[in-house]
Formats: C-alpha cells, sequence, structure tokens
C-alpha cells in the first residue's frame, strides 16, 4: 500500500525546496523606517559566502574569456567569415584566415590601446586616486544591472567606492572579493545616486527604471528642466565626488506613482552597455601632479619660516621689555619712579619746554595758559603730570572733582575733558 | 499525440547522460550567462541556465531531479546578482518541476513542443520571478514585459539549437 509521502513524494519535495527558500529570503530582507520592505544593503556573513563561493567558480573562466583577448562579435563574425571562404578555396583560406586573425588581433589591440591610452590620461589629469580595472563578467539578469570588475580587496577596493570613465559615472562597489569585485551600475533599479541640474541647480535622486535607463525621481513638477541640461553628481552621497559628469536630460515625462512629481530620464554619459575599463576612486585625498606638489612644498616652507622669524621677533622683544625699565611703576613713590634712575646708562629723553607755553601745552592751566608748576626747577614736572593724566583712566578724569590736597601736594588740576553730548550742539572755536 | 500512461511513457523515453554532464552543461551555461551580456549589453534576450533546466527536466521527466536542479540553478544565478538569494531559486524550482511534470505526459520530442513549452516556461518564470519580488517580498521591481517577452522568444530559439546539440551527450543502449 502507498503511503501518502511516496504518492505525493514530488509534490512534496516541490514543497519543502519552495518552503526552505521562502524562509531564506524572508531572513534576507527587513522593513524599513518608511515601512517599506528592502533589502540588505551589505549581505549577511552565510549570503556573502554563498556569492563568495559563486563568484569564484564562475570568475575563473570570466577571466579566461576575457584574457583571450578576443571579444565575442569578432568571433562571431569571423566563425560565419570562415566557413564561407573555406567552401571558396581552402588555400586562400589558410593565408585569409592568418591575415584576417591578425588584423582582428591587431584591431582590437589598437582599439584597447587608445582606450587605455585615454583611460591613462583622464587618470593622470585627475585630482583623486584610481584605480584601472577591466571587467569581466555580469550578473547575467537585466534585472540586476552590475558587473564584475578584475580588481578586489587585494587591489584596495572597498565597498560604496565610485566607478567612473573618462565620460561619467558608472556606478560604485557593492562587494568586494579577494581578486574581484561587484559594481551595481547607476541604473539599475536599487541604485541611488546623489545628482544636481548644472543650470536649474535642482538636486534629486538618480536611480535606474525597469528599461535600465537612469532617470532622476521625486521632482516637483518644474518647467525649466528642459531636455539637453547637464546633469552632474552633486556630491551629497558621500560616495561620488562633486561635480563628476552624470549625463544629460533626454526627456521629462509624469510619474505615473505621483500626481505632481516628475521623472527625468538621463542619457548617461558613460556607456553603460559597452564598458571595458573602468577607474575606481580608492581615495578622495587630492593627488596633485608632481610640480603643484612641489609649489605646495615650497609654498609650506616659506610659510613656516615666516612664522619662525616673528615667532623670534617676538620672542625678543618680549626679552627687552623684560630689560627695559619701565617709565612709571604705580606701586612705588614719585621720588623713586625709575624714569629718576639715573643709573640707566639710556636716560630718557624730554621734550624741550616751549617758549611762549599757551593753554594747550601740557601742563598748563587752561583757563589762564601759564604753567601751573610754581617750582620752576622742576623740569620733569610738567612730564609728570601729562603722564599722570595719561596713566589716570579717562572715567576718574570726568568724574572725580579735583580736591585741594592734591593741588597742594604740587599736582596740577587736570581739567577734565568734555565728554561729547549727543543733545548739546556743537560749540565754535572762539 | 499518442496516449500513454505516465508510467510507461517514463519508462520508456528517459534520457541518461554522464554524470559530468549534469554539472558541467549548467555551469557552462552559468558561465555564458554572465559573461555574454557584457558583450552584447542590452540585446542579451536569453536564459540559458532556464534553458537547459528545462531540457533535463524534460529529458529525465523526473519532477524531483527537475525540482533540484531548478533549484541549484536558480540559486546560483541568484549568488550572481545583488538581489535576495532564493528570487530565481523559486522560479526556477517551479519551472523544473513544471517542466518535468509535463514532459511525463506528453511528446517532447517534438520540436514544436519543444519550442512552445520552453516560450512558455519562460513566461511563468519572468512572472513567478516578479510575483516573488513584488508580493512575496513586497520590493518595488518595475518589470519590462517587453523584455521578458523577448527573453522568451530568445529562449524559444536558442532551445532549437541547444536541445539537438545536448541530445548528442545522451547515453544510448
Amino acid at each position: 500500500m502507498e503511503t501518502l509521502f511516496e504518492r505525493y513524494r514530488n509534490l512534496m519535495v516541490l514543497l519543502v525546496m519552495l518552503m526552505l527558500q521562502i524562509v531564506g529570503l524572508a531572513m534576507q530582507v527587513h522593513r524599513g523606517d518608511s515601512g517599506h520592505m528592502s533589502l540588505d544593503p551589505h549581505d549577511s556573513k552565510g549570503v556573502r559566502l554563498i556569492r563568495l563561493w559563486a563568484n569564484a567558480i564562475v570568475s575563473p573562466p570570466e577571466r579566461l574569456f576575457h584574457s583571450s583577448g578576443t571579444s565575442a562579435s569578432w568571433l562571431w563574425q569571423n566563425y560565419f567569415d570562415l566557413r564561407h571562404v573555406r567552401d571558396e578555396n581552402k588555400d586562400l583560406q589558410k593565408n585569409l584566415d592568418r591575415l584576417r586573425l591578425e588584423q582582428a588581433a591587431l584591431l582590437e589591440d589598437a582599439r584597447q590601446g587608445q582606450r587605455l591610452q585615454a583611460l591613462l590620461s583622464f587618470q593622470e589629469k585627475y585630482i583623486y586616486k584610481t584605480q584601472a580595472a577591466q571587467i569581466i563578467g555580469t550578473s547575467g539578469s537585466d534585472q540586476s544591472r552590475l558587473f564584475y570588475i578584475d580588481k578586489g580587496a587585494d587591489s584596495k577596493l572597498e565597498r560604496d567606492m565610485a566607478v567612473i570613465t573618462a565620460d561619467g559615472i558608472v556606478g560604485k562597489v557593492r562587494e568586494v572579493y579577494p581578486r574581484s569585485a561587484q559594481v551595481l551600475v547607476i541604473n539599475d533599479q536599487s541604485s541611488g545616486a546623489g545628482v544636481i541640474l548644472e543650470t536649474t541647480r535642482i538636486r534629486g535622486i538618480l536611480r535606474g527604471n525597469a528599461l535600465g535607463q537612469p532617470q532622476i525621481v521625486g521632482l516637483m513638477v518644474d518647467s525649466r528642466i528642459q531636455p539637453g541640461e547637464r546633469v552632474l553628481t552633486a556630491g551629497g552621497d558621500e560616495i561620488f565626488p562633486r561635480g563628476l559628469p552624470v549625463g544629460v536630460v533626454e526627456k521629462v515625462v509624469r510619474d505615473p506613482d505621483q500626481d505632481g512629481f516628475i521623472r527625468v530620464i538621463v542619457k548617461p554619459a558613460a556607456h553603460l552597455d559597452r564598458l571595458d575599463e573602468v577607474l575606481v576612486i580608492t581615495s578622495v585625498q587630492p593627488r596633485f601632479p608632481p610640480e603643484q606638489t612641489q609649489d605646495m612644498a615650497t609654498s609650506e616652507a616659506l610659510k613656516g619660516s615666516e612664522v619662525a622669524e616673528e615667532k623670534a621677533q617676538k620672542k625678543a622683544s618680549e626679552i627687552m621689555a623684560e630689560r627695559l625699565p619701565g617709565l612709571i611703576d604705580p606701586n612705588l613713590p614719585p621720588d623713586q619712579q625709575p624714569r629718576n634712575d639715573t643709573s640707566n646708562p639710556n636716560p630718557v629723553t624730554h621734550p624741550p619746554m616751549p617758549l611762549h607755553p599757551d593753554r594747550f601745552t601740557p601742563g598748563t592751566d587752561m583757563s589762564t595758559g601759564q604753567s601751573v608748576t610754581g617750582d620752576a626747577t622742576s623740569k620733569d614736572a610738567p612730564d609728570e603730570n601729562a603722564a599722570k593724566k595719561l596713566a589716570t583712566p579717562p572715567s576718574k578724569l570726568e568724574t572725580k572733582p579735583q580736591s585741594k590736597s592734591e593741588t597742594k601736594s604740587g599736582n596740577p588740576p587736570v581739567k577734565a575733558p568734555a565728554k561729547p553730548d549727543k543733545d548739546a550742539t556743537p560749540q565754535r572755536n572762539p | 499525440m499518442s496516449v500513454l500512461t505516465a508510467d510507461s511513457r517514463r519508462d520508456l523515453e528517459i534520457h541518461r547522460y554522464p554524470v559530468l554532464i549534469y554539472g558541467l552543461i549548467p555551469l557552462v551555461a552559468l558561465v555564458l550567462q554572465a559573461w555574454l551580456p557584457r558583450l552584447m549589453g542590452k540585446y542579451a534576450w536569453f536564459d540559458l541556465p532556464l534553458v537547459v533546466t528545462v531540457y533535463f527536466a524534460l529529458g529525465r521527466r523526473s519532477p524531483i531531479q527537475g525540482t533540484i536542479m531548478g533549484c541549484a540553478v536558480g540559486l546560483f544565478e541568484d549568488a550572481l546578482t545583488h538581489h535576495a538569494i532564493g528570487i530565481n531559486g523559486i522560479a526556477k524550482t517551479i519551472c523544473g518541476f513544471m517542466a518535468a511534470s509535463v514532459g511525463i505526459r506528453i511528446d517532447v520530442e517534438n520540436k514544436i513542443i519543444r519550442v512552445g513549452l520552453i516560450f512558455l516556461l519562460s513566461l511563468l518564470s519572468s512572472a513567478l520571478y516578479i510575483f516573488v519580488n513584488r508580493f512575496l517580498l513586497g520590493l518595488a521591481l518595475e518589470p519590462d514585459w517587453f523584455a521578458e517577452l523577448y527573453k522568451a522568444l530568445g529562449n524559444s530559439a536558442i532551445a532549437l539549437v541547444a536541445f539537438p546539440f545536448l541530445d548528442r551527450f545522451q547515453l544510448r543502449d
């Protein structure tokens, strides 16, 4: 008698296989903050291991195909040519075959040389550090627009590094294996890059659509956006440096999912369907040509010497200031002031007394225009008064009334300068 | 179409291959599927792993073997993409099972039936892929049905050439 399992074993095996895969899928997706389901941007350890194995199996044959130096179109075309020529003449076929092979190989080499030369010249001019890489394979699915390059962790590639060509941006490194890396192209539906329209300065997010066209999504209807406008990287996504060419606006269509929004279809600057070599930006630290580097080093050296000289001057002036005596020490009585010290080998010189002092002369009474110092022998008195006047804070000069004791002690009363009054009318000098 | 019971048909027409072929042919299909789009760009309208899966499922006429082969090939394809592993696996598991189940009941030696079957299974595979993405996982993936149609046509054309070629690897008694 057949058991239930024997009777439905085909179906049960199918169900088991499907259930296992569904459980596996459920472990790889999660609900995002916005409530939408999304895949983890970085694979878990187990998933990464599976991808690593698959890549390790597929990459060597792909490298083999790539290193043969012949393209499939060349192989395809020549295959039929050879068959055709062989029918016509066998002897001629051999020569023709050899010549065509050589020609095709040379042509392919020449083309590759030109491409590499252009890439190298771009790389030399480019300000960031880059690593050249060649494309060896794809995902094989048009739902997953990515490709594999022949450089990996051994070449110090890391995740989220920008991938570009001389024409424009291509994508970003999604996964890195020891000797290869997975690059997610900008026209994939799950990719994203911050871009800006060159003229209108409208910012948006670039991602691919079902047809494999890059498009800017989430833009409000704006009549200023016209076909032909250049699109550049905005630099806010921390992957692509700012200002790299992305493409040009091809057309503007309404967003079918959101009213009032548009999608800007972009014609990519890089030929995403026919890529052979790319550059991976490994460091965004500026890399200058040797001449500029030398100039900057010289400039830095000069700047350093100037700073050192300035410091030396400042230090010398401080030492001099410490050695030189001050004119007035507020902590000492007037007769012991440093300026009275005759031991100073360089005595302070004073300006000669005016022959006809007026009321503006320091040390004279403003009202009478005569010297307030009765002691004619004291030549330094006017200077002392002037020094005191200078040493006294202005607030004291304005508010503190002159006491009689000060006048008696020989200190002349100093008239406080008139405080400017906003409301007062300007007085004319008689 | 001759009417036979499933058991008698299976006993009569099970194709057998060297063990190496079961591993080598799918692997070659996977490598070519990963390499050829680099050269053909957006015109790579084919799914060689699906063609191989359907071929072996039809030839072996064993739903279990078709299921396992479809599952293995699909998971391998998923591992080369950046999508979740299992989307292609589910699609090709069902396609392998259905191809083998159909192969038990109808005469699949007829070229027209083979081509028609691979065309329908290609569309089914694409539909399952979209279904799993959009409804099972809830991911926003827009399908391009014209591309899927072209892919089904491409698979049919390839099957016309590839099936007779692969038949040469059969073990004859």
